[in-house]
């Protein structure tokens, strides 16, 4: 057996069956192999494409994504999503090929140290330098990506190793890192403190969805009817229905979300990591609150904020053991007055009126089918999606959001589409993240994939032009992007059906168009540039004094 | 605060790298460093200074395939 082959075979070992990748000189053995594997390989047009398209696989299923690319340039385009992986925890395997043993070390043609640029944004690389290396190299790359805290492990793999016999896999597995155990004594103290609290809220981050410990977290939500908030990434984990969900908490938080986080005097933090985008000015945020921390890695606790209670562990089995019984019957009554107070309101679509992106979105979310995939781009626009729209889990939410890299919304609706052939999946981009991975057109193209493109065109860089407008005396910096291509011709030339409106009454007919259209579809909507995300919490500011509106 | 650490790394490429790359980004200085091959590992004492809790780094480092143990020695007096 090559080592090209073992690697295929490891693939098909651990459930890879389905990966992204794009073929070059260092990798060709592996390419070579392909064609006689039942490994389905998707060739997106860049090895960024291929490598979001892994992550939007990996986090439409919680599985481990797979993509695969050449040495040198075809490994640095890929350094980027493996950023993103890492800042979201997003388990993936990713092969890149290498120069031959024997060239290493001397600037051969497309050598590039990917060992060492990968380091800091890797959960862990290797690379495999003896073929009997191979197979336990992959089984570890495997088991690695996906325990604990999941992220990306880089295989580099030279090319004489992929051309050259290697020997059968050894039986033995490795052994899977346990998850630490939660200690008695922390639930308990944790329960206490659940008891005690008159104003507590539950703040609920990506963890929840990658422990798979969803069901879990809507028993206790259901069991105790506490106050909910969520992350970007949380979204979806809490039932959009349920009276006391209040919705995302942050910089473009919904606003009873954050006041009621800043008025409460205990936080239960699950899965979350008090990022900045979430807390805004850390000293002000929540004063009030004690805090209890529940997370698998131990490096988020006490590294933004001291916990006055730590659970570490498996979420699975630590949120049927937290409970509260008593009552906080005026504290309830305040938030859902807060609700109720700060919902949002939505525009019909009226005629001769611009298109209000917010109340666009919303008439989506309900036309769309309830386990619709939606991924998004990074801009304001995926601050309109985290806002308006609503999702039945999180795996039904691509977004990036430690790492915000514009440019991720339609390969990763790509890969989700491949996890998900027979689902509704959507990618909303903004004018400016759209162009970033534009080639992926041809990758829809090739498969044919129905994925539906929004593409929200305010013809700026929506979100630095807020804040310019904001925070810069309206000092309009190389933020202006009128002159991109007309989005709907572009993607006629790529075979993709397309429309175009300008007017808030083309709204619901052309909505219903695009998700009745058997194929792929892109649909260019046209923004007044004016518009912005509220409510916005200003830097460095507490949240509880966001602008909810223009002043 | 200055701190002193014993660490053991398996023999693998980038384990050295690693522990540096870590240290330097979570805004640790290294002050003094040893490093020998015993044979079953790599045997690293670094002495580091920061002006965050040294847990923030050790947290850090424990999450290292590659680290088998790590101990904190003593802890020090910054001295100018």
């Amino acid at each position: 057996m090559t080592g090209a082959q073992a690697i295929l075979k490891s693939l098909i070992k651990h459930g890879a069956d389905r990966v992204f990748g794009y073929p070059g000189g260092a990798i060709m053995p592996l390419y070579d192999a392909l064609l006689d594997s039942p490994v389905r390989h998707f060739l997106c047009r860049h090895e960024q494409g291929a490598a979001f398209a892994a992550i939007g696989y990996a986090r439409a299923t919680n599985k481990v994504g797979v993509c695969i690319a050449t040495s040198g340039p075809g490994a640095t385009n890929l350094l980027t999503s493996l950023a993103d992986a890492k800042l979201d925890s997003v388990p993936l395997v990713v092969i890149t090929g290498q120069v031959a043993r024997t060239s290493m070390g001397s600037d051969a043609f497309q050598e590039v140290d990917v060992l060492g640029l990968s380091l800091s944004i890797c959960k862990h690389s290797m690379q495999v330098m003896e073929p009997a290396d191979l197979q336990p190299v992959l089984n570890r790359a495997f088991a690695i990506a996906k325990e604990g805290r999941p992220g990306p492990v880089l295989v580099d793999i030279p090319k004489d190793i992929q051309q050259g016999f290697v020997p059968e896999d050894v039986p033995e597995q490795p052994a899977e890192q346990p998850l630490p155990q939660a200690k008695d004594t922390a639930i308990h103290a944790a329960n206490h403190l659940l008891e005690q609290s008159q104003r507590p809220v539950v703040y609920i981050g990506g963890g929840v969805s990658m422990a798979n410990a969803v069901p879990q977290l809507r028993d206790f939500l259901n069991r105790t009817g506490l106050p909910q908030v969520s992350t970007l990434k949380g979204l979806g984990s809490a039932e959009n229905h349920h009276s006391h969900y209040l919705g995302m908490l942050g910089m473009h938080g919904l606003a009873a979300a954050n006041l009621a986080v800043q008025e409460a005097d205990l936080l239960l933090i699950i899965g979350a990591r008090l990022d900045d985008r979430v807390t805004g000015k850390l000293e002000e945020f929540a004063p009030q609150a004690k805090i209890i921390h529940v997370d698998i890695d131990p490096a988020e606790i006490h590294k933004r904020r001291h916990a006055d209670v730590s659970i570490l562990g498996d979420l699975q089995q630590i949120l049927p053991a937290l409970d509260c019984h008593s009552q906080k019957s005026s504290w309830l009554e305040r938030v859902e007055k807060l609700k109720q107070r700060k919902a949002f309101s939505y525009a019909a679509h009226q005629a001769g009126e611009d298109i209000d992106a917010p109340s666009l979105l919303r008439s989506l979310s309900d036309l769309s089918e309830e386990d619709a995939i939606v991924s998004c781009d990074v801009g304001q626009h995926q601050m309109w999606v985290a806002q308006h729209m609503q999702f039945s889990h999180p795996t039904r939410h691509l977004s990036s959001g430690g790492l915000g890299t514009m440019g991720f919304g339609l390969p990763a609706a790509i890969g989700a589409q491949v996890a998900e052939p027979d689902k509704q999946v959507m990618a909303v981009c903004g004018d400016g993240s759209f162009m970033m991975n534009v080639q992926e057109l041809g990758t829809l193209r090739r498969y044919q994939m129905p994925v539906k493109i929004l593409i929200l065109d305010n013809q700026r860089l929506g979100m630095v032009k807020q804040w310019q407008e904001l925070f810069h005396d309206e000092r309009y910096s190389e933020t202006d992007l009128s002159d991109n291509p007309p989005f709907s011709q572009l993607a006629q030339a790529f075979g993709i059906a397309s429309c175009e409106i300008t007017d808030a009454a083309e709204v619901p007919a052309a909505l219903k168009t695009m998700l009745e259209h058997p194929g792929p579809y892109l649909l260019h909507v046209r923004l007044d540039h004016k518009a912005n995300v509220w409510p916005i919490v200003p830097p460095n500011t507490a949240n509880h004094k966001m602008w909810e509106q223009a002043r | 605060m200055t701190y002193d650490l014993e660490l053991f790394l398996s023999d693998q490429p980038a384990a050295l790298e690693r522990v540096l790359q870590t240290t330097r980004y979570r805004g640790f200085k290294i002050s003094q460093l040893q490093m020998h091959n015993s044979g079953a590992g790599l045997q690293l004492s670094m002495q580091v200074s920061g002006p965050q809790p040294i847990n923030i780094l050790t947290t850090q480092l424990h999450k290292l395939y590659d680290l088998a143990s790590l101990n904190i020695e003593q802890t020090l007096p910054q001295t100018a």
